[in-house]
């Protein structure tokens, strides 16, 4: 019984090496000269330490400027899908109002477009408005993507009707319902929905990599995409870059852990 | 219910700002789309009409049909592997062990990493000369490996990444899952003199059952619309083999400037993910119901 | 606690929403002139070409000039959404094969009355003369980059090797010699796309077609026309380094490639003359440059230019032209700075200064840019060019027999044509 623990420990341990050792080998690569790295004489281990690549990366690139972009362009899009979204999933989920389930419908519908059908378009249309190549206009698109009604709509459907009658009863109005019910009541699934569209925003690629011309308005992860053609086979200077693109993330993660793992879990609780 | 029946004016009222902006934003740009396929049309100069020659193009367009096929074979490599992955590791984060925790953690980590660092990551380390995996297959005497320069082994390297990158996902969906599950039905099982492979066999996986479509569903389209990681890692070689369908729109759209032939292309792929989210949908969703 | 976590992220979202936007436009008025500039230089080339920038920045204070690398991928991209746009920076860089997809469409500027005469004398004709069409001056060339050849004098020492080989044949038997005698291989042709695709195959086909006296492309660009001998001779002996003879790496990336000729693992290497800069950075490592060979009959060399042309703009500011052209002019008569990275000067005043002839090689195979191969002026060039890398990589890494992946390839390049 007990060798069977330890062993089950064991796999365990490994499991959990295994998983992180990429993420290891990022720091420890980003650590070492370009001369160690690209060399037939392997070493596990640095055998000169050094934050060269990290300096070289802050000296000669926007790399901050990158991060705080997309700190940005993350947490607008956060707050405002939320100010957009909560409201229509509100309508969906407890107005009875004529169109409602078209309308559900062809927002879903909206999920399934790919991206890339839209990127021409969008681009037109954007640069007619004289926006391309500005922050918002790597946000306007995002704002239209539906995951997040989708998400709110479930956990507002599972509120009880008697709950709001009971403040309609009390005089309170539409919005005064929604406000002081249904938003408080559905603070976890809001939750979810914020930090989705960080996660979202801050991953995004394609979008961002046409409709920014600058690169000191680059976003992180187009900044590190480019960074790699750039610096062609420099392997150690390409993990410092990633290392510093990752540090803000897993800081994130790390605070908010419970509520981001809660949160994608919700999305398949009711689904 | 009904305070003064306003709930017309009401569901309008608060409806509008997101339409607006999907109108917008999804809609026009749609439409647009659409209307931009039945042209021959480089974004430098005057578009002119094809009718549905782009379409018809399509339909004998080699490139498209290899490229619809390597994307098929991608979802075929990763939607079961992902799937039954997740659920293993939510069986690790759901058990007993003091070390749940940490596993559940971790499992996650890949998933917040942004494409671009995961696949820059993996490249890196499947490179074939200096790849750590290559060089600690020398250092034991054997022979590296083309991990990305292949055509045997290039898609399933991009597919390798990927599971890495994103199984954590599916396991927060399945942890989400089992936790529903009653402990008395368990406890019961064991009574019963259920060792823990038959209580996984007979009572987790038919009860996880919705969260399996559910993971079926999202994963299908997720691998349907890959690009970034081959993108990253390969640029869609060897010799084409793992060009998928958006990186052979985003080459015509982007790099030869053929947008209505690109358009054409991305509308049949949203015709292709429509019909299967369809047909899943209605299999799956009536089965288990 | 809950408030005052708000509190933080609102003042981050403040903070960072204020940082993000901190960049501005300098302001017009007093000062130099504000250009932007897009390049696609990267490592070892944008190195030397930030240099030059920072120098001509120094060297004057009427004009300040900011550039914005964009990875080679993406640059095509950005800079024609950019264009189509009426949004593109004062100047840019284009490939000289590629002026043929936007000059139709009137969105590059015709330089003609802008650029004096004594200026242009200057120029090598050939180059030049590729950047004129219907008559109109659309850029003005920096640089030739073609196709050379790398050699690793040691390994060719170590293997009794003493003259550069000529033909195909004397290129195969050193290479053999060199494998037998060093335990290193041969020569070094990625053949496998990577971070690049095997361009370097598709520009030895096209060279080698050439040397023939054969083209790609027939002489109204309505066809293909490298199935025949020409081609089947030259893909059979590509095929045939890698197979048959087993001299070259098979599944060998560019980076690759690039890699094992720095470590000395390789006789022969092939590239552009933009990597002599950053192999003559590389410690430890001896070699030479030479002109592509004759290896099959005449001189012919794949080639290609950077070009510098200037965008036509919703509002043209004669002041930004003119600086604009000032720039150029700097950039073209400092060439001597770009040839550090190995790119051939297009002017004479810089081929025949001390500078460029102090440094090695270049003045070699800057000789043998009479016999270059222009790229045909055609708008499906680009879409040509990147699917024969695909199809020629397939048929030598997979030793295809040579006559159906020609076939194929006819076949797929007639298919391109049609739809342009």
């Amino acid at each position: 019984m007990n060798a069977r623990k330890i062993l089950a420990r064991a796999f365990e341990v490994a499991l959990i090496l295994i998983w992180l050792f990429p993420l290891a080998w990022m720091v420890i690569t980003s650590l070492k000269y370009e001369s160690e790295v690209v060399t037939r004489s392997f070493t596990f281990l640095p055998e000169n330490p050094t934050l060269y690549n990290y300096l070289h990366a802050f000296s000669s690139t926007y790399i901050l400027q990158w991060l705080c972009n997309s700190l940005a362009i993350s947490i607008v899009t956060m707050i405002a899908t939320f100010i957009l979204d909560a409201p229509i999933a509100y309508a969906f989920a407890k107005i009875r109002f004529p169109g409602r389930n078209i309308l559900f419908w062809i927002v879903m519908a909206g999920m399934m477009v790919p991206f890339q059908v839209l990127i021409v378009p969008l681009y037109l249309q954007f640069n007619s408005y004289g926006i391309i190549n500005t922050l918002s206009s790597a946000i306007l698109p995002r704002l239209a993507m539906p995951i997040g009604i989708f998400i709110l709509r479930q956990f507002y459907e599972g509120i009880p009707d008697a709950l709001e009658e009971a403040a309609f009863i009390d005089g309170a109005g539409r919005f005064r319902t929604f406000a002081r019910i249904i938003l408080p009541l559905g603070k976890s699934a809001a939750t979810t929905v914020i930090i989705l569209s960080f996660i979202n925003a801050w991953n995004d690629f394609l979008w961002p990599l046409i409709a920014i011309n600058d690169s000191v308005k680059y976003t992180i992860t187009v900044g590190i995409a480019n960074f790699q053609g750039t610096h062609g086979t420099e392997y150690a200077l390409i993990m410092a870059g990633a290392v510093i693109a990752s540090i803000p993330e897993l800081v994130f993660f790390l605070i908010f852990r419970r509520k981001i793992i809660d949160g994608i879990a919700m999305t398949g609780i009711k689904g | 219910m009904i305070p003064g029946n306003r709930d017309t004016r009401d569901g309008i009222l608060f409806s509008l700002p997101f339409m607006i902006v999907f109108a917008l934003f999804m809609v026009y740009p749609l439409v647009f789309g659409f209307y931009i396929s039945f042209f021959k049309w480089n974004i430098l100069g005057t578009p002119s009409f094809l009718g549905i020659q782009n379409y018809v193009d399509i339909m004998h367009d080699e490139k498209f049909w290899s490229s619809l096929w390597h994307t098929v074979q991608f979802v075929l490599m990763t939607t079961p592997v992902l799937i039954v992955m997740g659920f293993l590791m939510a069986l690790l984060a759901t058990s007993h062990s003091p070390l749940k925790g940490v596993m559940e953690t971790v499992f996650f980590i890949p998933y917040i990493l942004s494409m671009t660092v995961a696949a820059t990551l993996w490249a890196w380390i499947m490179q074939k000369d200096f790849g750590i995996i290559n060089q600690v297959i020398r250092l034991m005497g054997g022979e590296g490996v083309s991990w990305l320069t292949s055509e045997k082994n290039a898609m399933w390297s991009i597919s390798i990444a990927t599971y890495w990158w994103t199984a954590g996902f599916n396991m927060v969906l399945y942890t989400a899952g089992i936790k529903q599950i009653s402990k008395e039905v368990f406890e019961s099982a064991t009574v019963d003199g259920a060792n823990a492979l038959q209580r996984i066999i007979h009572i987790t996986i038919p009860l996880v059952k919705p969260t399996t479509i559910l993971c079926l569903i999202l994963q299908v389209i997720a691998s349907f619309n890959v690009f970034g990681q081959v993108y990253v890692m390969t640029g869609g070689g060897p010799a084409g083999s793992t060009r998928v369908l958006i990186q052979y729109i985003y080459e015509t759209g982007f790099s030869y400037f053929r947008m209505g032939y690109s358009a054409a292309m991305s509308y049949i792929l949203f015709v292709i993910i429509m019909a299967i989210s369809v047909i899943q949908y209605i299999t799956l969703g009536r089965r288990d119901s | 606690m809950k408030r005052k976590l708000m509190a933080i992220i609102a003042l981050i979202a403040v903070g960072t929403l204020l940082f993000a936007s901190a960049p501005q436009e300098a302001s017009t008025g007093e000062g130099p002139v504000e250009l932007k500039f897009w390049s696609l230089f990267t490592g070892g080339d944008g190195a030397f070409f930030d240099a030059m920038i920072e120098e001509f920045n120094a060297s004057q204070d009427e004009i300040h000039m900011t550039n914005d690398m964009v990875k080679f991928d993406d640059y095509y991209t950005k800079l024609t959404t950019a264009l189509a746009a009426g949004n593109a920076p004062d100047v840019i860089v284009l490939h000289q094969a590629r002026l043929i997809n936007y000059v139709p469409s009137g969105v590059l500027l015709p330089l003609d009355e802008y650029v004096s005469d004594e200026m242009l004398s200057d120029f090598q004709t050939a180059p030049l003369e590729a950047c004129r069409m219907d008559g109109k001056l659309y850029a003005i060339p920096f640089d030739v980059h073609p196709i050379v050849m790398y050699t690793n004098t040691s390994l060719l020492e170590e293997a009794g090797i003493d003259k550069i080989p000529e033909t195909a044949e004397e290129f195969t038997a050193a290479a053999k010699a060199v494998k037998e005698a060093t335990g290193q291989w041969g020569s070094l042709i990625d053949n496998t796309t990577g971070t690049y695709k095997a361009y370097t195959l598709t520009r030895l086909f096209v060279s080698l077609v050439n040397q023939q006296g054969g083209s790609m492309l027939t002489e109204d660009m309505s066809a293909a026309a490298f199935n025949n001998e020409y081609g089947y001779n030259a893909l059979v002996w590509l095929q045939s380094l890698v197979n048959e003879e087993a001299v070259n790496p098979n599944e060998l990336d560019y980076d690759a490639a690039m890699n094992m000729f720095k470590l000395g693992e390789g006789a022969f290497y092939f590239n552009g003359v933009w990597a002599t800069g950053t192999l003559e950075q590389t410690e430890g490592l001896e070699f030479a440059a030479s002109p592509l060979p004759a290896f099959m009959g005449e001189s012919a060399a794949w080639t290609d230019s950077h070009t510098f042309a200037i965008p036509v703009q919703k509002n043209q500011d004669p002041a930004k032209v003119e600086a604009a052209i000032k720039f150029i002019d700097w950039m073209t008569g400092n060439a001597h700075l770009w040839a550090k990275a190995g790119n051939i000067p297009t002017r004479n005043s810089v081929l025949e200064g001390e500078e460029f002839n102090a440094l090695p090689y270049r003045a070699d195979y800057a000789a043998a840019v009479s016999s270059v191969v222009a790229n045909p002026p055609t708008a499906a060039w680009g879409e040509i060019y990147e699917t024969l890398s695909d199809l020629l990589e397939a048929a030598v890494t997979k030793n295809l027999d040579p006559q159906t992946s020609l076939d194929g390839m006819e076949a797929t390049v007639n298919e391109i044509i049609s739809r342009y």
